[in-house]
């Protein structure tokens, strides 16, 4: 629409420069509130680490693979934003986990799970539980700021299922480890330079923070430090880790969390009420390695005009049922 | 919108007393006010040879990042004053070594550096990049108050401001320089500047802006050069 008045305004010589000059203002009016689109992109570094020597798989299930959150403009001062940091996501933890693990199966499939689950030693569930924002305009505070919270489950290969509509599920009960990760990046505005590209920055770094803090807490995680010693043994006595029925791997520890019982399907997002009681587990372990100096990122989970950005749909594993959702979603839209 | 009609005495005053503002801000723009503060020790007297030099910024608090262009503006001036040093690239270095150096796992003391080191590939791209001093910089280049106002209009055939702005500018940063190979801290330099910018407006407005942080970086890079070179 900008874009046909701006040739209205270029266009024939009838028109007077005071009728071009009001169109200009119209223009840079409705331009101002338009909405703003981000699609989250950067380049991410490999981590430098010896990889564990571990075969993981990893799910990322089409609300994680497929993430965005919207927020509604409140005022006319302010505009729309649609921020899709779906793909970036999956590239980002594609690269962190390549270079954590010997080697990363990706399952999209029951048949992925039925040919390769022999050798795989875990499946890694992320998914983002919770997505604020601030601009600006919002805190009257010159720094973009994005902050995440993700969800992590740590299951056995045996533990996931096909359902009858060929999604894939796993039991609670069977998790190995569940924790969260949160994550916060921010870009002074003395950096600035179009809101769009100050939110993908900021969205960037805290993409590239949640991978310095998954890193640097997995291990410590009790639920996965149950499980990385229950390999260790195997691997140290030369048994093929990818032979072991699954039943050998430790049981969930106090760091997973008790299921329900019943399957829990792979694209459902953390109920809000087992996210906030697994917040306190998470502030705890937050501290870096250089923990007495370490950073404490501003969280702005305590901003009263931040964006909560919480997918609630059970998605379906093929993309044209995602694709739908993702839509449904988005007309969820975020409270501020 | 239409100007009053001037006569010409009145067109004369009028663009002597503009003339005369716009002097005296050009004389009091560009006045930068700095202080620097060292304290160093261990200087390489024979200079660093081949080793290398990296220059990180601190991006840590809450409510401020250490510029990007700030410290290659740092790094730049000690490679032009000694072009013998080599000054690593910051955004390169923070990349090679993910996730070690986030403002989440960046080490804050000299001492964490021999936990980074018993990382096998860390310390072997240590090794690899000959790392001999590491400058941590803290701080960053804030407008303070500013007063004056300005008004712009357009109108067919005719367009233009008329007003005056100022404004300040104060920057403050410290350098720690961080000796690699004993992974002590072998001094802190501190630079804090500040400065008035002018704006005056007369149909164009000519901004005179008081180059606060380009004089706190070549304050900084002045003396870091001076420690790091054998020339200086």
């Amino acid at each position: 629409m900008v874009a046909s008045l701006v040739s209205i305004i270029l266009g024939p010589d009838s028109i007077g420069w005071g009728r071009r000059v009001a169109l200009l203002c119209l223009t840079l009016f409705i331009a101002g509130c338009s909405s703003k689109q981000v699609i989250v992109e950067g380049n991410f570094p490999e981590p430098l680490l010896d990889p564990l020597p571990i075969t993981l798989g990893v799910i990322y299930p089409p609300a994680f693979a497929q993430h965005e959150f919207f927020d509604e403009a409140k005022g006319r001062a302010e505009s729309d934003w649609l921020v899709k940091t779906g793909e970036a996501q999956v590239a980002f933890w594609d690269i962190l986990l390549g270079g954590l693990f010997q080697e990363v199966v990706h399952i999209d499939s029951w048949e992925t799970v039925q040919s390769e689950g022999g050798r795989i030693d875990g499946v890694l569930i992320p998914s983002i539980a919770e997505l604020q924002y601030t601009v600006p305009t919002h805190t009257n505070v010159k720094i973009y700021e994005i902050w995440m919270r993700y969800e992590f489950r740590l299951a056995d290969i045996a533990a996931i299922h096909q359902q009858d509509d060929g999604a894939l599920s796993f039991k609670p009960d069977d998790r190995l480890a569940q924790w969260p990760i949160t994550a916060y990046g921010k870009t002074p505005t003395a950096f600035l330079q179009s809101d769009e590209e100050a939110v993908n920055l900021a969205a960037v770094v805290a993409l590239r923070d949640a991978g310095a803090h998954f890193i640097t807490t997995f291990g410590r995680t009790p639920g996965v430090a149950a499980w990385l010693d229950g390999l260790s043994p195997r691997q140290a006595s030369g048994e093929t880790v990818s032979n072991e029925p699954a039943s050998a791997i430790p049981s969930p520890t106090a760091g997973a969390t008790a299921g329900t019982g019943a399957d829990e399907t792979l694209e459902q997002d953390t109920p809000q009420d087992s996210a906030a009681a697994s917040a306190a587990t998470d502030s705890a372990s937050m501290p870096a390695p250089n923990s007495a100096d370490a950073p404490t990122p501003n969280d702005p989970a305590d901003a009263g005009n931040a964006v909560v950005e919480q997918a609630v749909s059970a998605v379906a594993l093929d993309s044209a049922t995602a694709a739908s959702e993702t839509a449904g979603s988005r007309e969820l839209g975020g409270t501020r | 919108m239409n100007l009053p009609r001037l006569n010409r005495a009145d067109r004369l005053g009028f663009a002597s007393h503009w003339l005369a503002l716009i002097l005296a801000a050009l004389v009091l723009g560009g006045c930068v006010n700095a202080t620097v503060d060292e304290m160093t020790y261990n200087e390489p007297i024979a200079g660093i040879g081949e080793s290398s030099v990296v220059i990180l910024g601190r991006r840590h608090a809450p409510d401020y990042d250490t510029e990007f262009d700030f410290i290659e503006c740092i790094g730049d001036h000690i490679h032009s004053g000694d072009p013998s040093i080599e000054v690593l690239n910051e955004l390169a270095f923070i990349n090679e070594l993910y996730p070690w150096f986030e403002p989440r796992t960046a080490p804050m003391q000299p001492r964490a550096i021999d936990q980074l080191l018993q990382l096998p590939p860390v310390a072997q791209r240590f090794i690899e990049m000959k790392l001999e001093y590491m400058i941590w910089i803290d701080g960053n280049t804030v407008d303070t108050e500013s007063t004056g106002s300005m008004s712009c209009g357009i109108g067919p055939g005719f367009a233009g401001c008329f007003g005056f702005g100022t404004w300040g500018t104060e920057s403050e940063y410290e350098a720690t320089i961080w000796d690699f190979t004993d992974k002590v801290e072998v001094g802190r330099v501190s630079a804090a500047t500040s400065g008035q910018s002018y704006m005056p407006a007369v149909i164009v407005p000519i901004p005179i802006i008081a180059p606060v942080q380009g004089t706190a970086c070549d304050s900084l890079g002045d003396q870091l050069l001076e420690y790091l070179s054998a020339h200086h």
